[in-house]
């Protein structure tokens, strides 16, 4: 039961890494972000790849944001001269293009069957593969996260990524350097979502394509809409929920085939009427232009 | 010489699907300047009803077909109606409408799944199927039909838009929505009618993937990630780049396959979509974005 329960809490924590990081541009700067999935499979694979060949735990992790983070500055680079549609379109062609590369290159990343028996991460000598020594280390993780997120966005830099969002042409006529900025944002939420991929690599022990398909966006993006645009305590709220949402529907009696397409089903549901009838989502600052 | 003409034809026969699909997304796109992803959705909803009707329920296949058109543009027009209307009444931005088109296509996937199931379904074993040498290629009759067919029906598209009083109004809302408005067209009526227009040319692609492919859940999303790059590489919002694209595509995609591997043929696809949209983004012929030349 302490074991189950702690594997729901480190969902919720990788879960709340990736939703959170993805405030940072699609909350806060406006940017539509649809390659955060591709960020955070960057940083599933890096860090599995890197423990196999050898390297500490905390090296990987390390390592996994930061081959996250190049990926997120190479995809602010181009974001520069584009418009908001364009950028989201951009970002959704880079999210396509690394899951077929996981689908596809498999001396690397064994195609379709992915990867399997990733150790579970050593810190000072201990192991951590009990679920409940994996939730501290999570938790830590989870709480540093927010905390560096909730002081930047609250930061004279955050302030000036809202200003961006609302009205980019007068960020810019003050004088400021939008494309800095927002490139700034990407980088940064990038960093955070390869951590959330290496934790999640290492937890489950066994990654594929799967996980890191568009349909797996579909929660996390849930996760946002639901808990309001810029708002990090929505965000906090609408994680555990749309977490523990498929545990409510895994109490319905429902035949084994049924469970995956009813969860799926649910959740483009629930976005769907947010998008529609609740675009500020629970706590949301702006509505979901 | 002979491989370069096979790999022509099935080039041209992927293109043809594709162009079905793809030309609907751009003349959506071109009146409503947005990204129907639903419109994957209810391709594959048209393929599986066809199914339903024709190979569980037994009734005659024409009959069949024709229902299944009949059905999938009522759906266009309730997706069109129920979530898109109240969107763009709210004036939010093209890319919350794709992602809530997108969240459609999701719940229609799971819909198939929960009702068909996750196996692949076949909706018929027909002689016609069958390819057979003709000239040192080989080509099945049904493939003949796809090409012709599609041919056929994008040329009657074309004639659509610039003949009749409605394609007209369509071309008027794609270029300059206020001034249509001013002139008494309806935009919200015209973005109804493009949806019920670019569903039915859809639906006849669906169905003619379902019989010359099988049938399985992911069709969909599949379909409409091939369709959405023609459209990119045409150029967003022209209904003829959208038709050449497809093609282009579809003879690239059977060079990959031919010569390397099929597994490598959607990377080959989204590298494309990327290139596109880098350095090109008006397309191969150029169009700048929305405008119908």
């Amino acid at each position: 039961m302490i074991d189950y329960v702690a594997g729901l809490l480190i969902v919720i924590g990788i879960y709340l890494i990736l939703s959170l990081s993805l405030q940072v541009p699609m909350g806060f700067t406006g940017m539509f972000n649809i390659g955060h999935i591709g960020f955070y499979a960057v940083g599933a694979y890096t860090s599995a790849l890197l423990a196999f060949a050898g390297f500490p735990f905390w090296l990987s992790l390390l390592a996994a944001g930061i081959t996250s983070m190049g990926s997120g500055f190479l995809l602010s680079i181009p974001a520069k001269e584009m418009k908001k549609d364009n950028f989201a379109l951009l970002s959704l062609a880079f999210s396509l293009i690394v899951y077929s590369s996981a689908l596809n290159w498999t001396e690397v990343t064994g195609g379709p069957r992915g990867l399997s028996r990733i150790p579970k991460p050593v810190l000072f000598g201990i192991l951590f593969s009990e679920n409940t020594y994996f939730l501290a280390l999570v938790l830590v993780i989870t709480a540093t996260t927010y905390l560096i997120i909730d002081r930047i966005v609250n930061s004279p830099f955050g302030k000036v990524l809202e200003a961006i969002r609302d009205d980019e042409l007068a960020v810019r006529t003050l004088g400021k350097n939008v494309f800095k900025m927002k490139a700034l944002a990407l980088t940064l939420s990038a960093f955070f979502a390869g951590i959330a991929g290496s934790l999640y690599a290492h937890y489950i022990t066994y990654i594929n394509p799967s996980s890191f398909s568009l349909i797996s966006l579909v929660p996390i993006f849930l996760i946002i809409i639901l808990g309001g645009l810029a708002s990090l305590k929505g965000t906090f709220i609408a994680t555990i929920i749309i977490v523990l949402l498929p545990e409510l529907i895994g109490l319905i009696d429902l035949p084994y085939s049924l469970i995956g397409p009813v969860q799926q089903l649910v959740y483009a549901m629930i976005l769907l009427l947010i998008l529609v009838y609740r675009p500020k989502g629970l706590y949301g600052k702006v509505e979901t232009q | 010489m002979l491989v370069a003409l096979q790999i022509l034809l099935n080039g041209l026969i992927t293109g043809a699907i594709y162009a079905l699909v793809a030309s609907g997304l751009a003349l959506i796109y071109s009146t409503g300047k947005f990204f129907h992803f639903a419109h994957g959705g209810i391709i594959a909803i048209s393929a599986y009803l066809l199914y339903l009707l024709f190979s569980i329920w037994g009734l005659n296949l024409v009959f069949s077909i024709v229902l299944a058109i009949l059905f999938s543009s009522i759906l266009g027009w309730l997706v069109n109606t129920l979530v898109y209307k109240q969107l763009r009444r709210r004036k939010v931005s093209s890319i919350t409408i794709l992602i809530s088109g997108f969240s459609m296509l999701l719940v229609f996937e799971s819909l198939i799944l929960m009702f068909f199931g996750a196996s692949i379904r076949v909706i018929g074993n027909f002689e016609w199927q069958n390819g057979r040498p003709i000239l040192d290629v080989v080509i099945s009759p049904l493939e003949i039909y796809i090409v012709t067919f599609s041919l056929t029906l994008l040329i009657f598209l074309f004639w659509f838009m610039k003949n009749t009083r409605m394609g007209k109004a369509m071309r008027a809302v794609s270029d300059n929505k206020d001034m249509a408005e001013v002139l008494g067209i309806s935009s919200e009526k015209i973005y109804g009618w493009s949806m019920i227009v670019a569903t039915v040319i859809g639906a006849i692609g669906g169905i003619l993937i379902g019989l010359d492919h099988n049938l399985n859940p992911d069709m969909g999303t599949n379909i409409m990630t091939k369709a959405f790059t023609a459209v990119i590489v045409g150029g967003t919002g022209s209904v003829a780049g959208a038709i050449m694209g497809s093609f282009l595509l579809g003879i690239i995609e059977n060079i990959v396959i031919w010569f390397f591997s099929p597994s490598y043929s959607d990377a080959v696809t989204f590298t494309l979509l990327l290139i596109f949209l880098l350095f090109r983004s008006e397309g191969i012929l150029g169009i700048k974005k929305g405008e119908e030349k």
